[in-house]
């Protein structure tokens, strides 16, 4: 391939010896062009790398992070270079875009990235992955929020940002690098240690706001009493980053309850709370248990605190009792601070875990007292009425509600729950927390794990590929179609052919997915760890050992699937001390790859779509490979140069498609002719697949239409008479090389780009497709596009329409359906080449859809012509 | 694949000094009915393998205080039979070579996939098993 470019450019330098070089060289354009394509393609393949072993079946450590992103740097960095080279220095603001994001990168690398954004964050803005900002019960809250199906009280967090403010602020970042030295220190003198930190907890408790802050919690507090519609108090709560997670921090921190909504008060409540931090019991914990950690800080959340008839916490397992799959709830009257810390008797309700709970037990004790809230600011202990005191602190419904709602998170955060609820005066029920339930080993039945498994039938055995670890369980439900998607039940296994971006809509309510087809770094494999969501792909012909409503039990750590609900292996997952998601080194690759993968310029006909608007590496490399391909059709396709400088040769097909070839590397056979070139002599993967689709039978009519139409038709049908008169336009040029393809079609008034990579690296392959119709009027231009929208969302595209304009993307597949992809799109593109004059009404539309999926491409000829 | 379900439960130490490292096999092969026991750092984990020999050994190179070449040397001095497995982020084909020369079991560069450790130690297993049976 490089022979062959160098030899074309040292004649065509020869040539041009003595004059200036323009750009628009065909030969320069495409070697540029190239190499923007390759350092474009190795970004992605890292970030493919990086995002896979987050799935879980991997060993990996800080060193191989490390080592990702620098090289990452790099060649996002050549391909920012390329671009420039390629379009004449256009773009160099992309540098400082880059610049910007390599800067935040090191933050992020360094542990430093929790000292950047808002000291204040309402919580319905928050994104769950602002942990690092938040905390891990601030992030929770937020997530819980969002959910329809359950009621959290409205609030804000004050963000660790604000923390590193007050500690900046009030001179203690020296006393605070003394302490955490210290506290790293194993040999450290314990009584040294304990003076300084009586030290930093006196400082803190006096510490003077840092500047804005108490405008902005004055602001806060303000939103939060318009919305709230009524007198009400706050709960300041402690949200650490290392709280909620595998060692939980359960207690040793600091809530302050029932605070005035009033900026002083709540300023020192989070004084109290950021305290608690460097409190005896959070320092002897955070010793004993995270040894090797880098230091904490601290945020706090602040809700609305609910005027609580009843609250009480609920496990959505039975901790003494794990496998026989109940629930507990725990209750008592007015607030739960005593029912957590087990200071109050409580009543207890056991309940099972069906799509409608009963109650399987049912204890009421004697409640003389409860906690409610003080006049003048936190809470007191007040007796109960003798009435009440016998009674349920919780009625059937309330218990009902509240069971569904303990299993819905359950299957939402895909392990088993702790939760805090409150029901108020007027009965209804918030959840103030749930987190990840801690169930000891010691639970655990007396056989050992494998030999109880070797009592169940096995499946399927080691097949498939990880896409995200994990084990469930459930009936099977098969999905086709979207169709299938609509009436997913929930807790139900996801079992499919193809592995579809689609099924992103139930993947909060799956216990697992599994597919025939498919990688780990496809786009659903990429959302199935966002979700954690247990996921197996490529299971081959595991359809064929499965039905609807089958019970199985997916363990996606060992590439197992067995028949039957393995409760062994529910209770284990249950039981596991490690929930791997919330270690240090996935949770910084987590944070890493959101600032690097996450795709925000994602429709190149949006506004969005330009320089400033590229937030991520991967935005950048985005907007690269479209300028890029735009590029190369604007200014590569000077017809003379091509060919007068037998830079492109064209094709004999059985189709008038009239297209020019132009290889650049391994597109051609070695005897392929310099005119004529037949179908046979591609050897340019996905140019062969595309013209397999142009040539499947039926599809590129050669028919003739009714009269009247011949007019248009003809127009549209012929191809470009022979002449090798450089002026000639009217052909189609086709860029290839082995496993390339750049495709521009204009045919009669269509204009079609097809630019793709495929290879055996899925990582490497996509299919970007752009459509532009013309002639005809503008509301069966649209119709068109919907049209061909349509067909491409079937085959799993991510489609963007904007008037008579489409433009669609899909990548990271295998080889196979990469190719069976293009073979489509190139029977689409004859398809719709017929169309316009016939879309006279929607449902005309739907029915081409329609018969376009089915395979029916003689649709259009069967058809009379509408005149 | 051959289930660890032997009346003796098999002795594995992890010594890595990213506490990752351990508390994933730890996980793992805990699973597997493994007796499972994880240092972030050599020097304890040799007085451990002293006390009470393993059968296995899975082990970084790069470490505070001892690398993972002596570890191995040591391991093996100890107890002929352990099977030793060094996994590492730096890995180089001279360390390798050296390593299989002193007599590893295995030599796997990090990142890994789980698969790879695992399909290691259970062939490690099956080299145990059979030398139980010839004694």
């Amino acid at each position: 391939m490089q022979k062959q470019l160098k030899k074309l450019w040292t004649e065509l330098r020869g040539r041009l010896l003595g004059a200036t070089q323009p750009l628009t060289e065909p030969v320069l354009v495409f070697e540029r062009f190239r190499r923007v394509l390759n350092s474009n393609n190795q970004s992605l393949e890292i970030i493919a790398d990086l995002g896979e072993k987050l799935g879980g079946g991997y060993i990996f450590d800080r060193h191989y992070i490390e080592t990702g992103v620098e090289r990452l740097r790099g060649t996002v960095k050549a391909s920012i270079d390329g671009l420039n080279e390629l379009c004449n220095y256009r773009y160099e603001d992309l540098y400082n875009v880059y610049d910007r994001l390599t800067g935040e990168l090191e933050l992020l690398l360094a542990g430093r990235e929790d000292r950047k954004g808002p000291q204040i964050l309402a919580l319905d803005v928050i994104h769950f992955l602002d942990w690092e900002i938040v905390g891990g019960k601030g992030a929770r809250l937020a997530e819980m929020r969002q959910d329809p199906f359950l009621q959290v009280p409205d609030g804000f967090v004050i963000t660790t940002k604000a923390y590193h403010d007050l500690i900046d602020h009030n001179d203690l970042r020296p006393m605070l690098d003394t302490f955490e030295k210290l506290l790293a220190d194993t040999g450290a003198e314990s009584s040294i240690l304990e003076e300084e930190r009586r030290k930093l907890v006196r400082e803190i408790l006096q510490a003077d706001p840092p500047p804005k802050l108490l405008d902005t919690l004055e602001t806060a507090i303000e939103t939060l009493a318009e919305r709230a519609g009524g007198p009400f108090s706050l709960a300041v709560r402690s949200s650490a980053q290392e709280e909620d997670m595998d060692f939980s921090f359960a207690g040793q921190f600091r809530s302050i309850l029932n605070v005035k909504a009033k900026v002083e008060e709540v300023y020192h409540a989070y004084l109290k709370v950021v305290a608690s931090l460097f409190s005896m019991e959070a320092v002897s914990y955070f010793r004993l248990v995270l040894p090797n950690e880098r230091q904490m800080s601290i945020a706090a959340v602040c809700q609305r605190m609910i005027n609580a008839r009843s609250s009480g916490v609920a496990f959505s397992v039975d901790t003494m009792a794990p496998d026989n799959e109940t629930m507990v709830i725990v209750g008592a009257w007015g607030q739960g601070d005593a029912i957590v810390e087990g200071h109050i008797p409580t009543d207890t309700f056991i309940m099972n875990k069906d799509d409608l709970p009963v109650i399987l037990e049912r204890t009421v004790v004697s409640k003389p007292q409860g906690r409610y809230q003080a006049e003048t600011g936190g809470l007191e202990t007040k007796k109960i009425e003798p009435s009440l005191r016998e009674q349920a602190c919780l009625n059937d419904a309330e218990l009902l509600l509240l069971s569904r709602q303990v299993k819905h998170l359950e299957l939402y955060y895909k392990r088993p729950q702790d939760v805090e609820w409150s029901v108020d005066e007027s009965g209804n029920l918030y959840i103030l927390q749930a987190r990840p339930l801690i169930i000891a080993e010691g639970a655990l039945q007396n056989r050992s794990l494998p030999e109880a498994l070797a009592d169940y039938e096995c499946i399927v055995a080691g097949k498939g590929r990880i896409a995200q670890q994990g084990i469930g369980a459930g009936p099977v439900r098969i999905v086709n179609g979207p169709a299938d998607l609509l009436d997913f039940p929930d807790g139900a296994v996801l079992v499919s052919r193809l592995d579809s971006s689609h099924f992103v809509k139930v993947m909060k309510r799956a216990a697992a997915i599994v597919t025939e087809v498919g990688t780990p770094v496809s786009h659903m494999a990429t959302l199935c760890r966002e979700m954690r969501v247990p996921c197996l792909v490529n299971v081959e012909n595991i359809l064929s050992l499965l039905a609807n409503g089958d019970e199985i039990t997916v363990d996606a750590e060992d590439r197992m699937i067995y028949r039957g609900r393995v409760k062994e292996l529910l209770v284990y997952s249950s039981t596991a001390t490690m929930e791997v998601g919330y270690s240090y080194e996935f949770r910084l690759l987590r944070r890493l790859l959101k600032k690097v993968a996450t795709l925000n310029l994602v429709d190149p006909l949006l506004q969005n779509f330009t320089v400033t608007g590229c937030l991520t590496y991967h935005d950048i490399l985005r907007f690269v490979h479209e300028t890029a391909v735009m590029e190369l059709v604007s200014i590569g396709r000077d017809e003379g140069k091509l060919l007068h400088g037998h830079l492109a040769r064209r094709m004999d097909l059985p189709i008038p498609a009239g297209i020019l070839i132009v290889d650049i590397g391994g597109g051609l056979k070695e005897q392929a002719p310099d005119d004529g070139v037949k179908y046979t002599d591609i050897t340019s993967i996905p140019f062969h697949a595309i013209l397999q689709g142009m040539l499947f039978p039926g599809v590129w009519h050669l028919g003739g239409m009714k009269v009247g139409m011949r007019d248009l038709m003809s127009s549209m049908l012929s191809a470009p008479a022979d002449t090798l008169d450089g002026r000639y336009s009217g052909h189609n040029i086709a860029i290839i090389s082995k496993e390339y393809v750049n495709l521009c079609f204009r045919l009669g008034y269509h204009f079609n780009i097809i630019d793709a990579h495929c290879s055996k690296n899925e990582r490497d392959n996509h299919i970007y497709f752009r459509f532009l119709g013309g002639a005809t009027d503008i509301t069966k231009r649209t119709r068109r596009a919907v049209m061909i929208a349509s067909i491409l969302e079937a085959f799993d595209f991510n489609v963007r329409v904007k008037g008579d304009m489409v433009v669609a993307r899909c990548g990271n597949m295998m080889l196979k359906e990469m190719e069976r992809t293009l073979d489509i799109l190139g029977r689409l593109v004859g398809f719709t080449r017929q169309l316009d004059v016939r879309l006279d009404n929607d449902s005309i539309v739907e029915q081409y859809v329609e018969a376009f999926l089915y395979g029916n491409y003689s649709l259009v000829t069967d058809q009379p012509a509408v005149l | 694949m051959t289930e660890n379900t032997l009346v003796r439960p098999r002795r594995l130490l992890v010594i890595d000094d990213e506490a990752i490292v351990g508390k994933r096999l730890l996980q793992v092969f805990g699973k597997m009915g493994f007796k499972v026991e994880v240092f972030d750092s050599p020097a304890p984990a040799m007085e451990a393998a002293a006390r009470d020999p393993f059968d296995i050994v899975v082990t970084d190179l790069k470490m505070e205080g001892m690398d993972g070449m002596e570890v191995l040397t040591r391991v093996r001095q100890l107890n002929p039979a352990t099977r030793v497995i060094i996994i590492t982020g730096y890995a180089q084909s001279e360390t390798a070579e050296e390593a299989f020369k002193l007599g590893v079991f295995d030599f796997i560069p990090k990142p890994f996939r789980l698969e790879q450790l695992k399909e290691s130690i259970l062939k490690a297993l099956d080299e145990l098993e059979q030398e139980d049976h010839v004694q």
